[in-house]
Order: structure tokens, then C-alpha cells, then sequence
């Protein structure tokens, strides 16, 4: 009994220890960091520490303007940010808020429109003209500018050259294909090689977002928040290249990121049509170096489909809190219009950014030896000036995980009409 | 017959025990490979465990937030198993109508969503932010205040009181201890192993918690493990090796303390059920 | 009540010879002391979760984009039953809920008498096994689970190599398996969490009744089913009425292992709240209505298990 006690009571000191030296740190933190309206702080979050986080990071050391402020980079992850922004914003404490925030192109109609006085208008600080215009849709909303465009989600096809070659084909064969020439290839390919063409995930309808992008078109009309699914041309055809791909026996099923990344990774698969944001991923198998390239999304069979897409990708906004004057100083001599900054970026840590002026630079015609010599930068970017512009609106994954039930129905064979009705109706009814 | 008993009940515990342990070794080999053998599920050891170890100190501030997390993990254990325990003890002991009424409110409390009242208790947490920083936004304070009394360790503390033999009170009393007494003196020590179920209980509760940390904390140096590994999770190219060299660090203090807790439930030496 | 009543009454016998009325006084003292255990509690319980219950009530009745909220009356409320994924939702926490707590409580109540015995070899060792599945990481679990529940993964290989089956089944990608691996996932999760409470109970068991009772002849299954089952009854109690309330909230096992898919096949009610809050343009209002869904039903499961344990009078 006497040890039970005495274990308390050291746990108790401890605490009270700990406690006090915590209490000490907050104390004099908060007579640091605190300050009257113009301040001598800011904060941005961001979420990968290889990627936009060193971006900021770069940026602080190009900032070639006169602001007289310290600018603390602050990692948190994706989902943790969107939490901690909704719980924040919406509870209107301001409190502990960031200056700088980056958000993903998809949900950034949601933000600006479920917080409208929460962001800071950028139209008179930075011109969006300098910028592909792709990205122009989603980062403004109301005739206002608040986002700076950041990275591109420029899609590509990365494919395994040995395997293609095993079945006879060059790279120029993939090249600026159709969805359905792409069918037919992993066909042959899988017939050659036994390798699958793609991994799936049944959850995630990416390969639908990107089809449909070829073709300018959305789940949402122009507006951004009618659904358009039932009438959607565009839509039923992804619909049905995505079914006839399941059904060539040419994917492998995945269910999560790490399978997904496992897959090509270990040689599993032909090809991975998704964004530039995966070029780090696929570089990991060092072993597989020279046997990759990347060529133009195939694009679907329809008239006015081009062969360029997006997938994610982000833009950085000023939040409407003290700082802001400082944020947008800081936004506008970085990311807003310093083409320098975008040279460093692709070299330093490969973020292809969206400054058109930038697209000129050395660093962006750079061959790459894991990709054959390849100048994927250079590609990359100038596919990005391809992509149709679509206003991704409001609702992109909410109508995605009813449109993901739907395609299960249709995997299942339900008629694809019945499918979309089905969806539409259910979008409606949802998102009142 | 008892020989063939004793067989069965060490398979069946066997197997369960390997079900159960599989993941965690999983977990520890993982931790010494690099980041595409995990993700291909490999299930050997390999050579990479320092390099992991390397990179996992340079990338993040491992130690504050371990830090933190025990900081509010202990606290928080400690005022719960206080307050539960008191409170618990005075609804069974003390019964009443009114206190019975109470305690089936008190039960109310348990069964929303705790992310239905984030933003409502994001929002009050703000309001006192500038009055009382110790215990506002962004603070460890704000973090342990509403884990610190929950009605499903009042429940836990009732229910177990219930078996608590009633007479000791009664002898307590007539001893001339004061109520406060007999509940320190007399209850407490008796009731030692359902401190320690509560301790382990609790101790994970607050260790693992994930949602109510992440929003109110803002800075990076007040971050707790779980808000640690999730950014560590969070970038285009993960890095598996490093995330579960992290996730085995934050999962050894639990262990720890259920081992140390456990020695707690020391099955009676008498009459116990011989198999 | 009254048991203890005459209980104190014969204790106390000598002492109210000899002063009833400070007695008197002491027992009305008393009551107010039993007030005072429990103070504590109750305000903070009402600060940091009544209030904001009551705030999230007022929220179910407004609907609206993040901070753009206003009154709708009723119209949540209609909403919900007319929302396929609010249905499916419901559904599957049901399904999770009927199968999964009653198997988890038994299997939880059996680890615990079988590790409460001391002759028994390597108890610690078997405690400490089964109680680590909820200390392991939920990213450590999901991943093994995907894997082991692959199409080529070693259930698969398992019952292929057996001839249990001829072809691999997809477990995640077909509706009924993915609830099947999801409700694995949670027994397995929380099955030595659960032993944990019974562990500790037992302890308070007086150790003479079961030697009475081996005296008049009970096998250990009797002993279980007649002396451990009713002497753990508050305790059974507590355990089924939180894992109710924690099944009913699931959601890290959901999003870590199928993320609500096949389609909606294994999405739960915690899960498609979060959605609604955080995924999608955030809408507390009808986000809130949903969560006293889950208010109302645990109120409901809850008096029913109060009554089976007969536990009000």
C-alpha cells in the first residue's frame, strides 16, 4: 500500500512540475507572438514537408519585398487543415487561425462560399492573367480573386517502357491516345507480360474526374452547385470506358494509397494514369530508373476532348484576420510574381508550378534520367496550358460518393440511364 | 479429461494471442524496413531501422509531443480517476432519488458524437481565450478540461461500486472517520483494481485522442503524438518506414502502463476457480 | 435501498441508543455530503458537454453552408428520411451493432475468466496479447487487414489452398464481406478492452462462494453461468451500454479499413456525419440532426438494457 502512495504521490510532483514548466513557456510565448493589428508574425499552413511546405520555404527566401515580418511555416496534414479551418471559421473565433492557408483546388468553392467574409479578396494584389487560366475558375468566386494558384495537378500517363516494348509497342504508341486505344493496348499488354494496365481503386472515381476534364466537363453545371450528372454526355461515356476497362481484365484492385503506390512500386502494373504529384513515387524503386516514361492523359473518344487533364493540385489564400495586409504583401512578391521563385521550385523540390512566365526558365527544360532523359518538366507544363478550365464548384466529393455507389450498381449491371437518374436525384435531394 | 481441458484453453488462448499479436509484431518489423517493402507488406525484418530512426528525428520534433501527450495523458488520468471515482462512490453510496435522476442525465452526456459539439465547445474555449490563456485556445489546459470528468468513468465507478461490500462503510463510520475519510481510507484502497482498469482506461483514452487536440491546438510545439503522426502521413510520398517507427514509439507508453496496471488484477490466492 | 437500510439500522444499533438525535442530524448531514462527491462532476459535465449539447440541438433546426446558418424548422429532420445514405448508414451501424456487441461481450467475458485464474501459465503474457490490439495503431491495422482480406492475400490463399473455396473472394469489394471484416476488425479491436473491466471486477468477487459451491458439486461452467454472470452484472451492464454507444459511433475502423465503400455498403452513421462536417460543404445543421439520431437511439438501447439487467425499480 505504502509503494501505491508513494507512486502517487510522485506522479503528482511530476505533473506539477510539468505543469509548471509548461505554464512558464506559455507565458512568455504569448507576450512574444501577440501584437496590435499590423503585425510581426504570420503564419502558413501547409501540408507536405517535401513539397509545399519547402515550396514556403523557398518563398520566404526569394521574398524580395519591403514588409518588415517574420513568416512561420506550420506543417499540418490535408484533412487536419480542412478540420481545423471549418471548426475555426465557422465558430468565428479567429483565434489561432493562419494567415496564408493552402487549399485543394476541389474544395475551394466551398470554403470561399461557406466563409465568404472570412477570406481576403486578392484582386488588386496579384493578376491573375499571369496564370494558367485552368486555375483561375476555381480560385476566385463573385467576380473576386482570393486564391494564388500554386501547383499544378497537370495529369500525365506514366508508363513502363520495357513492358510496352515486351508487347510491342514504342512509346509513341501511347502517345495522344483515346481511353479506349489505351483499353486495347493493356490488352496486349497484359497478354505479353501478364501485367495488369492500371490499379483501381473502387472508391475513388479519380479516373472519372479525369476523363471528364478532357471534355471541360463536371458533376456540377457552370454554376457550381447544380448537379449535372443525368444529362451528362461526357459523364455516361466515362461511365462506359470505365466499365469496358474492369471488364478487359486489365486492372488491378487496390483499396488503399500505400497498395496503390505498392503497385508500381513493385512492377505490378503497366501504367499510372494520374497527377504530376506522384513523379516522387514512382522514383522511389530506384531500380526501375530508365524504364518509365510519361506521355499526354489519354483523352475520351469525343468530339472536343483534348489529351490533358488535372487531378488536385492547390492554391494558397490570405485568411481575413490580423496579418492580412502582411499575407498579401508576402503572396504578391513570391508566388505572385516572381518567376525566379518558380525555377528554384522545379529544381529544388520538382512542384510545377502555374506562373505561365515561369514555364521559360532553364530549370523546366531539365532532362530527367529516371525517365530516359525525358523533359517531363517542360511536358508537364506545357500540357497544363491545355487543360479545359471547369468550375469545379461545390460539391465534388459529396456527388462523387453517391456517384460511387452508382457505379457499383452499373458494375453490377443496372442500365447506366437508371444509374445517373438515380444519381442526380439523389444529388438533388442532398445538396439543397 | 481436465488434462484434455487444459490443452483446449491453451490452444484457444494461443491462437488468440497470435491473432491478436500478429499486427503488432507486424508493426515492429516494419519499423526496420524501408518505406516500399511496407507498403508491399513485407514481413521480414530488414536493415533499415537506424535510417528510419535518422530520419524520423531529423523530420519532426518527436520529443515535445511526446512531452505533451504525457503531460495531458497524466493530468487528465489523474483528475478522471479523482473525480469518476468520487462521484461514483457518492451516487451508489449516497444514493438518493434526486442523485438517481442526475446520474441518468449525467448518462445523456456520453451518447452525442464528440464531433457534434466540437464546434459549440471550440466556440467557448474562444470566448475565455483572451481572459484566461491557460485555458484557451491553443493551450494544453483546453486540451484536459473537458476529458478531465466524463460520465463514462462515473458509470464505470458506480457500477463497480455496486460490488463494493457496503458494511465496510459502516465500519468506517463507526471508526470516527469523517465521509471524506472513509472514502479516502477505507474505499480507495479497497477498490485498488478498479483504479487500475480506470488508470489504463484512461491513460489510452487521452494518449490516442485525436479530434478535440487537433482543433483547439494551434501551435507545432504544443502538438500531441497522434496530431504528430497524422502530418507525418499526410504528404504525397509517404514514408511508411518513418511513419511506423513513430507509430511503435507511441504506442509503448500504453503498453507500459497496462503492464505496470495489470499486475493489479491478481486473481485471489484462496478459493479461486481451479480449471 | 432498503437492504442497506437495515443493514446500517443493526450496525448502528448502539450508537442510536445512546444519541438518536445526533443521529439524526448525521444522517441528514450525510445526504448533503453525498451532494458533495459529486458537485464537481455534474458542473463540469454541464459546461463541457451539456452546453454544447444544447447548442448542437438548436443546430439541427438550422441548415445552411459553414457560417451561413438559419432557421429551417423541421426540414432536417424530414431530410433524413428521405436520404438514401443517411438510410444506408443507419443500416449498417445496425447490422455492426446486432452482431458485433453481443459476440465481443461474451468473447470479453470468457478471456477474462479464463486469464483470472492463477494457476494458469503465462497470464500475463496472455493479457498483455490480447489487450494490445487496442494500444496497436489503427494505420498498423487497417494495413494488415487490407492485407490479409486482399484478393491475393492470406485468408484468400488459406482457403484456396484448403479447397474451401475455388475462387479468391474480394472481401473489401463485395458489400457483405466488407460489413464481415469490418465487424472482425471491431471485435478485435475492442475485445481485451472490454476484458479489461471484467479483470478488474472480478477481483471483488468473494473467492468463497465458488469454493461453496464446488462443495455442492458445480462444474466451472455452472460456476460461470450461476456465480461469475450475476455477480458482474453492474458490470456487464456498463460494458454493454458503452459498447453500444461505441459501436454506434464508429468510425476510425469504418474510414481506416474501407473508407464506407463498397459504394455506401459499410459506411456508419459517425462516418457520414464527419462527411457532412468536413468532407463536403460543411452543413452542421443537418450534420447536428444526424448525430441526435444516434442521441436518440442510444437512449432507447440503453433504457432496454437498464431494464433486462433490472436495474431501475
Amino acid at each position: 500500500m505504502k509503494k501505491f502512495y508513494l507512486m502517487l504521490m510522485l506522479v503528482v510532483g511530476m505533473v506539477v512540475l510539468a505543469a509548471c514548466s509548461s505554464g512558464d513557456e506559455e507565458a512568455s510565448e504569448d507576450s512574444g507572438s501577440e501584437g496590435s493589428s499590423s503585425v510581426d508574425t504570420i503564419t502558413a499552413w501547409a501540408w507536405d514537408p517535401a513539397f509545399n511546405i519547402a515550396a514556403l520555404e523557398k518563398a520566404k527566401e526569394a521574398y524580395d519585398g519591403d514588409g518588415e515580418y517574420e513568416v512561420e511555416v506550420i506543417e499540418n496534414a490535408q484533412d487536419d487543415i480542412i478540420q481545423k479551418l471549418n471548426t475555426g471559421l465557422s465558430s468565428g473565433t479567429t483565434k489561432g487561425m493562419p494567415n496564408i492557408v493552402l487549399i485543394e483546388d476541389y474544395r475551394a468553392q466551398s470554403f470561399l462560399q461557406a466563409y465568404p467574409d472570412s477570406f481576403y479578396p486578392l484582386t488588386d494584389v496579384i493578376n491573375s492573367e499571369d496564370f494558367a487560366e485552368y486555375k483561375i475558375a476555381t480560385t476566385s468566386y463573385d467576380g473576386e480573386q482570393y486564391g494564388v494558384p500554386f501547383d499544378t495537378g497537370v495529369a500525365g500517363l506514366y508508363v513502363r517502357t520495357d513492358y510496352l516494348e515486351e508487347a510491342g509497342y514504342t512509346v509513341e504508341d501511347v502517345t495522344n491516345i483515346t481511353w479506349d486505344e489505351y483499353i486495347e493496348i493493356g490488352k496486349s499488354v497484359k497478354e505479353a507480360t501478364g501485367k495488369n494496365m492500371l490499379t483501381m481503386d473502387p472508391n475513388d472515381l479519380a479516373p472519372i474526374r479525369m476523363m471528364i476534364q478532357t471534355n471541360g466537363s463536371w458533376y456540377v453545371d457552370e454554376d457550381g452547385s447544380t448537379p449535372n450528372i443525368a444529362e451528362n454526355e461526357t459523364l455516361v461515356k466515362a461511365f462506359e470506358t470505365y466499365k469496358k476497362m474492369m471488364e478487359a481484365d486489365i486492372t488491378k484492385v487496390v483499396s488503399d494509397w500505400s497498395q496503390f503506390v505498392g503497385a508500381f512500386n513493385s512492377g505490378d502494373v503497366a501504367s499510372v494514369p494520374t497527377g504530376n504529384w506522384i513523379t516522387p513515387s514512382v522514383k522511389q524503386a530506384a531500380e526501375q530508373s530508365g524504364q518509365w516514361a510519361v506521355v499526354p492523359m489519354p483523352r475520351l473518344d469525343m468530339d472536343g476532348a483534348v489529351n490533358a487533364s488535372n487531378l488536385g493540385g492547390s492554391s494558397w489564400y490570405v485568411l481575413n484576420v490580423d496579418g492580412k495586409e502582411e499575407a498579401a504583401d508576402f503572396m504578391l512578391n513570391t508566388f505572385g510574381s516572381n518567376p525566379d521563385l518558380y525555377q528554384t521550385l522545379v529544381k529544388d523540390i520538382g512542384a510545377i508550378g502555374t506562373y505561365s512566365a515561369a514555364a521559360e526558365g532553364d530549370a523546366f527544360a531539365a532532362e530527367d534520367e529516371f525517365f530516359n532523359g525525358q523533359t517531363i518538366i517542360a511536358d508537364f507544363s506545357k500540357w497544363t496550358e491545355e487543360i479545359p478550365g471547369v468550375n469545379y464548384g461545390l460539391h465534388t466529393y459529396a456527388i462523387e460518393d453517391i456517384l460511387v455507389t452508382g457505379m457499383q450498381d452499373y458494375l453490377n449491371g443496372t442500365e447506366l440511364e437508371t444509374v445517373l437518374e438515380n444519381v442526380q436525384g439523389q444529388a438533388e435531394a442532398q445538396l439543397k | 479429461m481436465k488434462n484434455l481441458k487444459r490443452i483446449f484453453i491453451y490452444t484457444f488462448l494461443s491462437l488468440a494471442a497470435i491473432v491478436s499479436i500478429f499486427p503488432f509484431l507486424w508493426m515492429l518489423v516494419s519499423i526496420t524496413n524501408k518505406s516500399v517493402d511496407v507498403t508491399q507488406g513485407r514481413l521480414l525484418p530488414g536493415t533499415h531501422l537506424i535510417e528510419n530512426m535518422k530520419t524520423l528525428f531529423a523530420t519532426v520534433d518527436i520529443v515535445p509531443a511526446l512531452m505533451n501527450s504525457a503531460i495531458i495523458a497524466i493530468i487528465s488520468t489523474i483528475l478522471t480517476l479523482l473525480f469518476a471515482s468520487l462521484a461514483g462512490y457518492g451516487f451508489e453510496i449516497h444514493r438518493s432519488r434526486g442523485k438517481d435522476i442526475v446520474f441518468t442525465v449525467l448518462l445523456l452526456s456520453m451518447m452525442i458524437p464528440f464531433a457534434a459539439i466540437m464546434v459549440p465547445l471550440y466556440r467557448m474555449f474562444g470566448s475565455i481565450s483572451e481572459t484566461a490563456p491557460l485555458i484557451g485556445i491553443d493551450s494544453l489546459g483546453a486540451v484536459i478540461l473537458p476529458t478531465a470528468t466524463t460520465a463514462f468513468f462515473i458509470f464505470f465507478f458506480r457500477q463497480n461500486t455496486k460490488m463494493f461490500p457496503k458494511d465496510l462503510v459502516e465500519a468506517g463510520r463507526i471508526d470516527g472517520l469523517s465521509e471524506l475519510g472513509v472514502f479516502f481510507r477505507v474505499y480507495m484502497p479497497t477498490m485498488k483494481t478498479t483504479y487500475a482498469a480506470a488508470a489504463i482506461i484512461s491513460f489510452m483514452n487521452s494518449w490516442n485522442n485525436y479530434l478535440w487536440p487537433l482543433v483547439i491546438l494551434q501551435s507545432p510545439e504544443k502538438r500531441t503524438i497522434p496530431l504528430l503522426i497524422s502530418n507525418l502521413g499526410s504528404s504525397y510520398s509517404p514514408d511508411y518506414g518513418v511513419i511506423m517507427s513513430a507509430i511503435v514509439i507511441a504506442t509503448l507508453p500504453t503498453a507500459l502502463v497496462f503492464f505496470l496496471m495489470q499486475k493489479h488484477f491478481v486473481a485471489g490466492m484462496m478459493g479461486s476457480v481451479k480449471g | 435501498m432498503s437492504q442497506q437500510k437495515t443493514k446500517r439500522g443493526e450496525i448502528d444499533l448502539p450508537v442510536r441508543l445512546k444519541d438518536s438525535k445526533r443521529q439524526k442530524t448525521g444522517v441528514y448531514f450525510r445526504k448533503k455530503v453525498g451532494w458533495l462527491f459529486i458537485i464537481v462532476s455534474i458542473i463540469a459535465i454541464t459546461i463541457f458537454n451539456f452546453y454544447p449539447m444544447v447548442q448542437a440541438f438548436l443546430l439541427s433546426f438550422q441548415s445552411g453552408m459553414g457560417a451561413n446558418l438559419e432557421y429551417v424548422g423541421f426540414d432536417n429532420w424530414r431530410r433524413l428520411f428521405g436520404d438514401p445514405t443517411f438510410i444506408a448508414a443507419l443500416t449498417n451501424t445496425s447490422i455492426y451493432l446486432l452482431i458485433q456487441v453481443p459476440l465481443m461481450i461474451v468473447l470479453a467475458l470468457f478471456f477474462s475468466v479464463l486469464l483470472n485464474d492463477p494457476n494458469l501459465k503465462f497470464r500475463g503474457f496472455f493479457r498483455i496479447a490480447i489487450f494490445l490490439p487496442c494500444v496497436t495503431s489503427l494505420v498498423a491495422y487497417s494495413v494488415i487487414f487490407k492485407y490479409l482480406f486482399g484478393v491475393d492475400g492470406i485468408i484468400n490463399l488459406f482457403l484456396l489452398n484448403f479447397g474451401i473455396i475455388s475462387e479468391a473472394i474480394n472481401f473489401l469489394a463485395d458489400p457483405v464481406w466488407a460489413k464481415v471484416v469490418i465487424i472482425l476488425a471491431i471485435t478485435w479491436r475492442w475485445t481485451g478492452y472490454n476484458m479489461i473491466f471484467y479483470l478488474a471486477a472480478l477481483q471483488n468477487v468473494d473467492k468463497s462462494i465458488y469454493e461453496a459451491a464446488r462443495m455442492d458439486g458445480a462444474n466451472a461452467i455452472q460456476q460461470f453461468f450461476q456465480i461469475t454472470v450475476p455477480m458482474l452484472k453492474p458490470i456487464i451492464l456498463f460494458t454493454s451500454i458503452t459498447s453500444t454507444i461505441g459501436t454506434l459511433q464508429i468510425f476510425d475502423e469504418v474510414v481506416n479499413i474501407t473508407n464506407g465503400g463498397p459504394g455506401n455498403a459499410t459506411l456508419s452513421i459517425s462516418q457520414y456525419i464527419y462527411n457532412l462536417s468536413f468532407e463536403y460543404t460543411p452543413d452542421f445543421g443537418y450534420a447536428s440532426t444526424v448525430s441526435y439520431v444516434i442521441v436518440i437511439l442510444v437512449i432507447i438501447l440503453s433504457i432496454i438494457q437498464f431494464r433486462v439487467a433490472g436495474e431501475k425499480k
